[in-house]
Formats: structure tokens, sequence, C-alpha cells
């Protein structure tokens, strides 16, 4: 009987394995060593769990394999064909830079340099009408030099495509004949978008990661085949679905940041659980802190997104910011004699200073043991830190400099990390009209847990989640996703004279390729379901918001109507007196994958014993603190800070005034207050 | 006041900045003008003073240091009548503002009854009225025909709407529905960072937040000066051109910079400068104060910006120079001036700071069409503004970045031809990197681009076109060599040649079939191009930055074509040695020709405009051929100094 899920994380340093028995809902964890070659940690850690892997009924995975192989640019060769006049778009992008300042740090080139970038005589217009066919036989020429040169995927970028993609597939038609076995992107089918850059860029992020993708993702499979497995391999895209390799071939792109969406996933689900529709993901780990965002139980997503700037991957994503503060963030003193902290990590090695490896500058984790909220013993008892280093770099590197106490010094470490992560995440709630104090923060990562009722307290958000194993959220994200397809469509008509027949039938179109695709990964008719939006604008604005709209589409007037309260929350103005636009339709399309239930625990009533008892600092005082097993701590048990929650992979800090109480399915739920 | 504890300040300073940028995020997200929409924009947060304590992270240059002189200005307009609930709007270049484009709304933050801040988000609307579309008519010598000038001006009473003031701007102007839209996206954007001021109030008490405003200033102010009392003291000297006064003679307009370095501070002072020309390429005090604070900003990258910075420097400026225009001179063109500026001190702080050196970068080029789009049956008026990003200067140890925006603002992006396709009756036949556009030098500059467009059915359509450096061409430095001019060129429907435009020009008609093509320029090259590795120049070749005859002609390094199809090329390292001793020997005559000759020689077909900038530093009339020999003496004499002088033996 297949009564198991499976679901991997594989992250630079750890692969953490969730499995999830279908009939008790209880989870375990199996964390693993990463390995140069991902699949052999997948697999060995699947050994070490004992899983038999013809008794999984379904095995999901998040993988960083595309957006390494962006990032490092270990790639095959790969060429872009595009339209006479038009070598360069990626290139030229849009001209501008990241840093606006420092002349000496440029934008990246791009994924395929000039010299494999060819053009064919070739034209669409910007009605949709093909001005100049297909020069076939400067076609069948740029197919034979491609040839000759063995790139391994191509990218076919023409301009307007869009609107009219024939001359698009005709090339593919060509390069398919010269080259058979080599992947060709098309920009009218990966992203028929307006604007040229960002639809190029997206297809030839598509191209060149294809490769990449579809060789380990078979690979993978095979591995997972041979040792038994019999369904699809299940890959987790940006956008929080996943997708099987079927879809991957054609899409490979839409993998790149799939761990980063799993985080997210898990926060809104968790936060679901708990009866918290609306919630903040607050995930920290030892460099960086990833913050999400969902709003009545959906995820805020995003076309906005690049693996690196200048080259944006277009596909709907789930919106994460991303910023430098993690437990290795280094607190410093700037050369006016400001307190800084971060974005400079001393990373996983030397690490920071209580690990003993040599670095001397106080970091996150030192502050947080000189304040006694981290205990010198983690992971078990696998990892000693060494607290006599921690309080020597936090002295040297910031009390002596500012003439602090130790304490006081440690303190305001951790309260310029919280206050930075605290902007972050009203950057990504205020900002965007969100008010926090509707919101629950879920707080995970190693290191999200240490830090989280603070950045609460600062944004006012009444109630923080630590689930069971912060440290493994990610994972367990994996788990809970459905199948899940994006597709869009530009559509730049005037609200006025739009024609509700003829978006109907656009939708219908887009609506017949979902159904065809998730048919094709096996997803049976009655499991799928269609979710419409459109994105609109004033006249005369540049950017769009989505609004959800029904199916059938029915009034134009509702979805205007719809539009201006959606501004209003945003933007906090709405132009009732001005004339609205249509600019694109999307449609998401979901194959509903059967979740397994939680399992659910009744109070017990116990009340356990503190492991220990040590002297934490809050606000300069220090204060006798309870500090406990994560495990032994029941469903139903109430506790008030000052306490302390330590666990393998995580600590929980529950501050004075705070009260905590182990909820039906562990999670521990912190009343902020204060 | 009291101090603050480094925590408050640290947290203050990140939320302001925060705050500022939370107003960036708005007003891209709900601006009309296209133009603001392409990160042509700034926001500021001031304190009590008008003195600014934060500006936007992503905010375009050509802003830095003017807003709070706009600032002062409407509070000394509305002294003891500010409300709260009230905006006001600026858009004034003779009171510290950049052009009547750049509009500034104004919001004072108040707390318990007291003005504690003012929010400002300054956006370049598509149109201010004027004589002709976008308002850039180059033509103008003074204001009146430039477009409508706001003075200070109340936009919301209490934070009641004035509708009459804002139908009286917009009305002024040829898209008057989008101008109302701008208002309210950027009185909405500073009620963001009201919000975010009044959110630090509750937490930290006004004291507090009053402090930090100053604080942060302070702050800034250590640090710059801190790091400029590490550099020796002394003068460096400089001069960059403008190409021309259209109402004047042949002959480049210099702007002169001497930079003192004393102690903790700068002083610029530029005596000897021109007096203003009769165009609109003229320099207003807020903008030239803006381009000294954008260039040397370049070379305190990671500093907060804000009046403290401002305070580290001072500017000596002849008065009614170019860079002293006073009302009414038109000033709308004022990047011109601006980026020879920003250049100029790029060259001086290049010898100050090696590590952070940098050649000159291309110059903005902006083209204005407008008339009426006949692809369809009502005809209705369009507007198409372009500009295209070009390349920078070569650095110490790097070359410069290829296709990049012009320098008065990094953060400003490039326009999609698709959406300027289906917005305007004009198709786009080229728009690809440029070969041989990069200066040549060890480090060479970055790539331009070249953009070729189609007329389709319109009419009565004008072009205009505010460019430069077809003459001053953009400079190498340390020994590199200079990039090539700007120009457009204009081939009529049926003709069989083209015909030369130039680098500014206003209103001439154009219509269905004529094409115009613009390039833009390289950057200039860092160091002597002879001692360029010849494997970089062979990589070059193999991306087409380079074609094979100028890998010869520039850096002496002779490439063998083996197969291009695979992009086989090779280096004769042999040949290589030899030309280049060849080049060596002969250069510094050939720099030093007779002009005449040159000019000649150009006009037979003998040589092209490359050959007579690189080699000969001549200076034509691209179309005519014709010697211009003052622009030829000057530009010979920087570039004896910025070139000759780089080259060992």
């Amino acid at each position: 009987m297949q009564n198991l899920r499976v679901a991997v994380d594989v992250g630079g340093t750890f692969t953490d394995i969730c499995i999830m028995d279908e009939a008790s809902g209880l989870i375990r964890i199996e964390k693993t060593s990463s390995t140069r070659d991902p699949i052999d940690g997948i697999l060995s850690g699947v050994e070490k769990a004992g899983i038999d892997l013809s008794k999984v009924a379904l095995f999901s995975h998040g993988t960083t394999v595309a957006t390494n192989a962006l990032i490092t640019r270990r790639l095959p060769r790969a060429a872009v064909v595009s339209t006479k006049g038009f070598r360069d778009v990626i290139e030229i992008r849009r001209a501008n830079k990241e840093d606006l300042w420092d002349v000496y740090k440029d934008v990246v080139p791009p994924y395929v340099p000039r010299r494999d970038r060819l053009t064919v005589p070739e034209r669409v217009d910007a009605a949709g009408r093909i001005v100049e066919p297909l020069d076939e036989a400067a076609a069948r020429d740029v197919a034979r030099i491609l040839r000759k040169r063995g790139v391994a995927a191509i990218a076919v970028c023409f301009m307007n495509a869009y609107l009219n993609g024939a001359n698009e597939r005709r090339m593919r038609e060509i390069l398919k004949e010269e080259m058979p076995d080599v992947p060709v992107s098309i920009s009218s089918q990966v992203l028929p978008e307006i604007f040229e850059h960002e639809r190029f860029s997206t297809t030839v992020a598509n191209a060149v990661v294809s490769p990449v993708v579809v060789d380990y993702t078979t690979r993978l499979g095979d591995r997972l085949a041979e040792g038994g497995y019999e369904r699809d391999l299940l890959l987790l895209h940006t956008g929080g679905g996943v997708m099987t390799p079927a879809s991957v071939k054609d899409f490979a792109a839409r993998l790149a940041g799939s761990g980063i969406a799993a985080g997210a996933i898990a926060s809104r689900y968790i936060a679901g659980l708990c009866g918290f529709p609306n919630s903040i993901g607050l995930d920290m780990g030892g460099t960086s802190t990833d913050v999400s965002l969902a709003y009545e139980g959906q995820s805020r997503v995003t076309k906005d997104w690049y693996i690196e700037f200048g080259y944006p991957i277009r596909f709907a994503s789930i919106e994460v910011l991303t910023i430098g503060a993690g437990g290795g963030s280094l607190a410093w003193t700037d050369a006016a004699g400001s307190l800084r902290n971060g974005p400079q990590s001393a990373g996983a090695y030397p690490g920071p200073a209580c690990y003993g490896n040599g670095n001397t500058q106080p970091t996150n984790t030192d502050a947080n043991i000189t304040l006694g909220r981290l205990g010198t013993s983690l992971a078990g008892g696998k990892v000693t830190l060494d607290p006599e280093l921690a309080l020597a770099a936090v002295e040297e590197g910031v009390a002596k400099p500012f003439g602090l106490g130790l304490h006081e010094a440690a303190d305001a470490i951790v309260k310029v990390a919280n206050a930075n992560m605290s902007d972050a995440v009203r950057l990504i709630s205020i900002s965007r009209g969100y008010d926090p104090r509707d919101f629950a923060l879920v707080a995970f990562g190693g290191a999200g847990a240490l830090h989280g009722v603070d950045v609460a307290r600062e944004l006012s958000i009444p109630v923080v989640i630590v689930p069971p194993n912060p440290g493994v959220t990610s994972a367990l994200g994996c788990l809970l996703v459905d199948m899940q397809h994006d597709f869009s469509q530009s559509c730049m008509v005037g609200a006025d004279e739009a024609d509700p027949a003829e978006i109907e039938a656009l939708f219908g179109e887009l609506e017949r390729e979902a159904l065809a695709r998730l048919s094709h990964e096996g997803v049976a008719e009655g499991d799928i379901v269609l979710q419409r939006s459109i994105d609109m604008m004033y006249r005369g604005q540049w950017r769009s918001l989505a609004v959800n709209a029904p199916r059938p589409i029915g009034a134009i007037a509702d979805l205007v109507d719809s539009f201006h309260a959606e501004h209003q929350r945003e933007y906090n103005f709405r132009r009732d007196d001005a004339p609205v636009s249509f600019f694109r339709l999307n449609l998401k399309a979901i194959g509903v994958v059967p979740k397994a239930e939680f399992a659910v625990h009744a109070p017990t009533g116990a009340i356990p014993e503190p492991a220990s008892r040590r002297r934490v600092w809050f606000d300069g005082e220090g204060l006798d603190t309870p500090v406990y097993n994560r495990d032994d701590l029941p469903c139903g048990f109430v506790f008030e800070g000052p306490a302390i929650v330590e666990q393998l992979d995580s600590t929980t800090v529950v501050p004075p005034g705070a009260s905590a109480e182990v909820d039906r399915f562990l999670n521990i739920i912190i009343r902020v207050k204060g | 006041m009291a101090e603050l504890d480094p925590v408050t300040f640290e947290v203050l300073k990140n939320s302001f900045i925060t705050s500022v940028d939370q107003m960036g995020e708005q007003i891209l997200r709900t601006c009309y003008s296209f133009v603001i929409y392409n990160h042509d924009f700034s926001s500021a947060l001031h304190d009590a003073d008008g003195e600014c304590a934060a500006q936007g992270n992503a905010d375009i240059a050509v802003h830095v240091g003017t807003l709070h002189f706009t600032c002062k200005e409407v509070m000394r307009h509305f002294a003891g009548d500010m409300h709260e609930g009230d905006v006001y709007a600026i858009n004034d270049p003779y009171a510290g503002g950049t052009h009547f484009s750049d509009v500034r709304l104004i919001r004072p933050i108040f707390s318990e009854g007291k003005i504690i801040a003012f929010a400002q988000s300054n956006g370049h609307w598509s149109d201010v009225g004027g004589s002709v579309p976008g308002s850039f008519d180059v033509s103008a010598k003074e204001m009146f025909k430039e477009g409508l000038r706001i003075t200070p001006v109340r936009l919301f009473d209490k934070g009641r709407f004035c509708k009459d003031v804002a139908h009286l701007i917009a009305s002024n102007t040829r898209d008057p529905a989008s101008i109302i839209g701008d208002i309210q996206a950027q009185a909405q954007a500073t009620a963001v960072c009201e919000r975010e001021i009044l959110r630090l109030v509750g937490k930290y008490g006004r004291a507090t937040v009053e402090t930090g405003l100053s604080a942060v200033q302070d702050y800034v102010e250590r640090s710059a000066r801190s790091r400029i009392a590490a550099l020796p003291d002394g003068e460096w000297e400089t001069v960059d051109f403008i190409d021309r006064d259209p109402a004047g003679g042949e002959g480049m307009i210099p702007i002169r910079i001497k930079l003192t370095i004393k102690g903790d501070k700068a002083i610029y002072d530029f005596t000897g400068s021109h007096p203003v020309i009769g165009s609109i390429y003229n320099s207003a005090f807020g903008t030239t104060f803006s381009a000294v604070a954008a260039g040397m900003k370049t070379f305190f990258p990671d500093l907060p910006l804000n009046s403290g910075f401002y305070r580290c420097f001072e500017i000596i400026v002849p008065e009614g120079s170019i860079v002293d225009a006073q009302w009414p001179v038109a000033v709308t063109g004022f990047l011109m001036p601006f980026e020879k500026i920003m250049n100029s001190i790029y060259e001086m702080w290049s010898k100050l700071m090696p590590e952070r050196a940098l050649a000159c970068a291309f110059n903005l080029e902006y083209l204005l069409t407008g008339g009426r789009d006949a692809r369809t049956p009502d005809k209705p008026i369009f507007m198409f503004y372009d500009w295209l990003p070009g390349g920078w200067g070569g650095r110490n140890g790097r070359d410069g970045a290829n296709v990049t925006t012009a320098c008065f603002g990094t953060g400003m992006m490039a326009q999609p031809v698709e959406g300027q396709e289906r917005a305007n009756p004009i198709l786009t036949t080229e728009c690809e990197i440029l070969k041989d556009s990069p200066g040549p030098g060890k480090w060479r500059g970055g790539a331009g681009v070249v953009k070729t467009s189609l007329m389709l059915a319109a009419e009565k359509t004008v072009i205009s076109y505010i460019c430069d450096r077809e003459r001053a061409v953009v400079w190498g430095i340390e020994g590199g060599l200079p990039s090539m001019p700007h120009g457009l060129t204009l081939t009529r429907a049926g003709a069989n040649e083209e015909e030369r435009l130039g680098s500014i020009f206003s209103d001439v008609p154009i219509a269905e079939g004529d094409i115009f093509s613009r390039p833009t320029a390289g950057g200039g090259g860092f160091g002597d191009p002879l001692e360029r590795d010849p494997a970089s120049v062979l990589e070059d070749v193999k991306d087409d930055y380079v074609s094979v005859a100028r890998a010869a002609k520039d850096y002496g390094v002779v490439i063998e074509t083996i197969d291009a199809e695979l992009c086989d090329y090779a280096v004769d390292e042999a040949a290589t040695a030899a030309l280049r001793d060849v080049i060596r020997a002969r250069r510094v005559t050939d720099a030093r020709i007779d002009p005449a000759l040159v000019a000649e020689r150009y006009r037979a077909g003998e040589i092209d405009a490359l050959d007579a900038i690189r080699q000969h530093a001549v200076i034509l009339d691209w179309g005519t051929g014709e010697l211009l020999p003052e622009s030829t003496r000057q530009f010979r004499e920087v570039f004896e100094r910025r070139s000759v002088a780089g080259w060992a033996g």
C-alpha cells in the first residue's frame, strides 16, 4: 500500500527530507548533508530514513538546481535567434543598473553572449500582421551554423511575437529539422506578453536551464523508479505549485527560485491551520531572512523578479523579499561611528565568533548567546558553542566602542537586526496596504523563533506561530502543494470598449491549454480548479493591478468596481471618474492533490518541568528563566514569558509579557502583547 | 537636543530611507507620465528647516541636491500659512529646481500642531506645455517658449483638493487627464511618507524624531568629511565643452572647473566658464549644484544622500555664466552642461581616487516626435519621446559598461520597442549594439547602440533632437582614445542619400516612409590601447564589439579570420608586435598633423570619422567634411592632455 508522502528540500548545507504517514498524519524529519550531485544526497537521505520507495504515493521536490545553474553560469552553450536588427535586446535590457552610484559594480552579462545571438529577416507589426515573412533561406543558414557550433539549447525571440507566433513556430520547425534533439524555447509560447526584453529574457533563461533541469529531473526520476517509486516526480516551481517532468521540459525556468517558494507555502498553510488566513512568514537562517505574505489564504504573487538583476523571469512567482539578516550577520561600526548589522555575514565558516573558527567580529548569534537567549549546545549536543568567545566579540566589537555595558551592547545588536527585519516586513505589508495587526507572524528557519516576538511587537502583529520543526519548514512546504500552472495573455483594451464575449473567448483558450497540460500530467478533470484574474489600470497609468475575475466573466462594470476597490486598498486612493483599461488576462490552473491531514493531538493536561533554568537578559534586566525541551511540551500546555524553548533545529524565545500555548498541531502560539 | 542611543539612531536612519523608498515605490505603481514610470523621479524627506534628511536609494542622479532648494522656496512662500493636509507644487528652475518638466509636490508633516518635517515627490511630467510636444524646444532662448513655470502654489488646502489650481496647471499641458492623475499619485506618495513619520513619532516621540532628522545629516557630513580629510590637499583643473552656441559662431563652449581639496572640504570653482548661450543648454544654480553633488557622490557610493553631504563642498560660479543661468534664460536642456560637469568631476576624482577612476561616459540623447497617428481614421495625437543607452568610460583595470543609461540618471530605463510601436506610428528596424563605438584603451569604453526607425502613416509630424558631443566627442583618459560623434541622420522616403541633421535641431517635418537613425557613443577608453591584451581584443572581435579592421587601426592587433561561422579567429602575434611598433612611432605626429589635410582626406573618402577623431584629433562637420578649426583647436588641447600624454614611447 502506498501511504507515504515524501518531500525533499535541497539546501546549500543540508538536504531535508520530510516524511508523512497518510494514515496517522505523523511527520518525520531526516536531515542529511547535501552532496555535490544533489541526487546522491537525496537518495542517501531516503535510505537513511528507511523509506521504501514502493510505498510512496507522492514524492515532491524543491530544487535549487536551476537557480544555481543560472548564478554560477554552469550552463550549456546556448543560442538566441531573433529578428534582424534586434540581436542585442537581452544585452541592452532596460539599460538600468541595480546600484545607481557604484560605477565599479556592474550588471552581470546576459546568459547568452553576443557571438551566439544570431538574427533572421522577419517582422510582425504592432497589430500582429506579418509585414515580412520569415526568410527561410536565412533561417536554414542560421540552423546550419548553430548545428556546426554544437549549441545545446536555443531561444527564438521575435519582435511582437506575443501577438502572432507564426514566424517563431516556423523558425522552430526549421531548427528542429536541422537539430531534432536540441530543445527550442519560443517566446510566443513561453510568455506571450508584450515588452520584448522581459519576454526574451524569460525565454532565454528558460532555454539555457532547460538541458540542465531536464537532465537532473530525468536522472532523479530514474533513480527513484529504480528504487520502486511508481508515480511522477513532482517538482516545486516558483508559482507555489508542482509540475511533472513532462512540463519541466517546456518551462524549465519555472524551477528557478523553487526552494524559496516552499517556505512561503508552508508558512501560509500552517497559519491557515491555526485559523489565520492572513500571515507573514519570517524565515530567518544563517545569512539571510526571507519574508513572505499571505492574505485571505493566498500568497502574494509577483511577476517582477529575477535571479540576477537585469534578467527578469516573468513567470508568476510567490513574492518573497530576501534581506541580508541572519544568525551569522555581522554587527559592525561604520566609518562615521554608526552601529550596523549585516548584510555581511560570517557565513557557515568561520561562522559566528562562538564557533571558535577564528572570526572575532560579533554576530547576531553571539549577541543572543550573550543575552542567554541561545544555549551553548545546539543540534542536540552535536555543536558546542563557546560563550566566552561570543562575550569577548560583543565586548570588543560593540560594547567598548560605544561605551555600553556588555548586555546593553548585545541588546543593541539584536535590536538593530530586529529593526532591519521589521523594515523588510513593512515593505511587503504596510507599504502594500496591509495592516499588520490583522496578521499572524510565522517564525521559522533556524533563527526565526529567536527574533519572532520582537519583530511582531515592533510591527504590532498580535500573534506569533512557531511550527513544530521550524528548521525544516521549507521541506514541509513541498508536501503541501497542488499541481499548478500559470497562463497569461496580453489583452490591452479600454474597459469602456471591452467585449465580455471576447474576453471570455480569450480565457477559454487559456483554459483549454491549461486543461490539456494538466490532463497530460495525469490530473483528473474533477480535480482541476481554474482561477482567473485580470490585470487592470487607470488608462494612462503604467503599472497594472490584478483583480480576481469570475468564470464566466460577467459584467465589465463589476470588474471595474473591483479594480477601484483594489486600487484604494493597495494605494490608498481611487479615481472613480477616470477611465479604466485592461492589460492582461491571467489564469491559474490547479490540479488539486489530496492533502494528508496533520496529526491532531489532544490536550494531556500534563505540565512539563523545565529542563533547566538560566539567566536571560530582556531590556537590560537579567531574569531567571525556565528552559524547556520542545519535545516535552504537550498539546494544551500554557506558559508565560520569560521562557526559552530549545529543540534540535531551533530555539524559541518567549519574552516577559508574552504568553504561549501549544496547540493541537503542536505549534507554539505566542500572544505577544506588550 | 538629546543624544540618540546607537540603536535608535540606526533604526531612525533606516526608517527615514525606507519611508522615502516607499514613496518611490508608490509613484512607480500609480504614475501616468511614462517618463516617471521609466524612473525619472525622486523623493525626499526634509527636516523642519527644509534641509534634506533622506533621499531615495533609487532616485535619479539629476535631482540630487535640488530638493532642499525647492522645499525651502515653498516654505518662504507659505511661511505662517501652512496647515495639516496641505500640499504645494513647484517646478521653478530659477529657485533651485531642474527644469519645468520636473514638478515637485511638497507636503508639510505636522505633529501636535507643529511642522516637524516635509515630504517631497518629484516627477518628470510627460508635458508641461510650451511650443513643442514634450516641452523641449531647442530653439528657445527664454523660458516663455519652454513651458509652464510653477512658482509655489497650493494644490491641497487642509486636505481639500484645489481643483481650480490643478486644472489651470493641467490645462496648460498637452495631456491634462494624465497630469491630474500624476498630481494625485504624487500627493498620495507624500501621504505615504507622512504616515511613516507619524508612526515613528508615535513610537519614539516627536523630539526624538526631530533629533534623528538632523542627526542623520550630521552622520553623513561626518563620514564624507573624514574621507575628504584623508585625501591630500591640492588643486585639479579640467575643461569640457558643449558642442556649440547655435546663436554664436563655430567653436565649442567651455565649462571650466577647478577643484580644490582643503582639509575636509572640496571647493569647485567654475571661473572661466562661458556665458549663457542662445539655446536651452544652460544650467541654473540648482542644477549646477546637483551636477557637482551627483558627480562627487559617484566616489562615495555607499553614503546615504542628504544635506549633510551637500555641506562638504562649496561652489563658486561666475554670474550669468552657462552654469549660473538666471530668469528668463532657457534651461530645459540643462542636462548638457550637467553631464559635462559630472564627467569633469569623474576625471578629476579619478586622479584623487585612482581605484575608482572612470573615463568619459556617452551623453544623453533625447528624441521628440509628435503629430497625428494616421493608422486609424480618428488620427489621434501621438507623442513619441525616446532616449537611448550608450557606453560608459573605461575604468582602472576594467572595461567600461556596455549599453547603460546616461550618467544623469542610472536608474532611468530604456523603453521597450513593442510598447512604442503600439502607441506610435513608428516601426523600429534596428536597435542594436554599435560595432566599434567603444573608445579604445587598455580598458576600452563600453559599447553604444544604434536605433533606426521607419515612420508609418502619420500627418503633421515633426521631429526634434536634444543631444550633444557631436564635436566635444566622448573622451578617454590616461592615454585612452575618444569614442565617436553623436548625430541623427534622416533618409527621406524614396531618397537614395541620407541627410545629416546632427545633434541639435527642432521641429523638422517628417512623413510616412522617412527613416531616421541615431547612434549613441561608446565610453571613452582608459589607458593606452596599444597596451591592451590582444586576447581581450580577440574576444571583442568574436563578439562583434570591435571589427577586425579597427582592431588593427586602434589597437595594433592583427587578427586572422579562420572560420567566422564558428567565431574562430586568431591573433597574429608577430604581425601585431610589428604593427604596434609602427603605430607607436607615428601616432604623436598623426595627432598633430595639419587638420586641413585630414579634412581633405575625409572628404575624399580615404578616412572615416573614427580615423579623424582617434588618430588625428580633428573635428569636422561630419556631413560636409568641412573643417571646424576652432573646435579642432579646443579638442586637440584636451586630447594632448588626456590621450597623448598617456602614451609611453
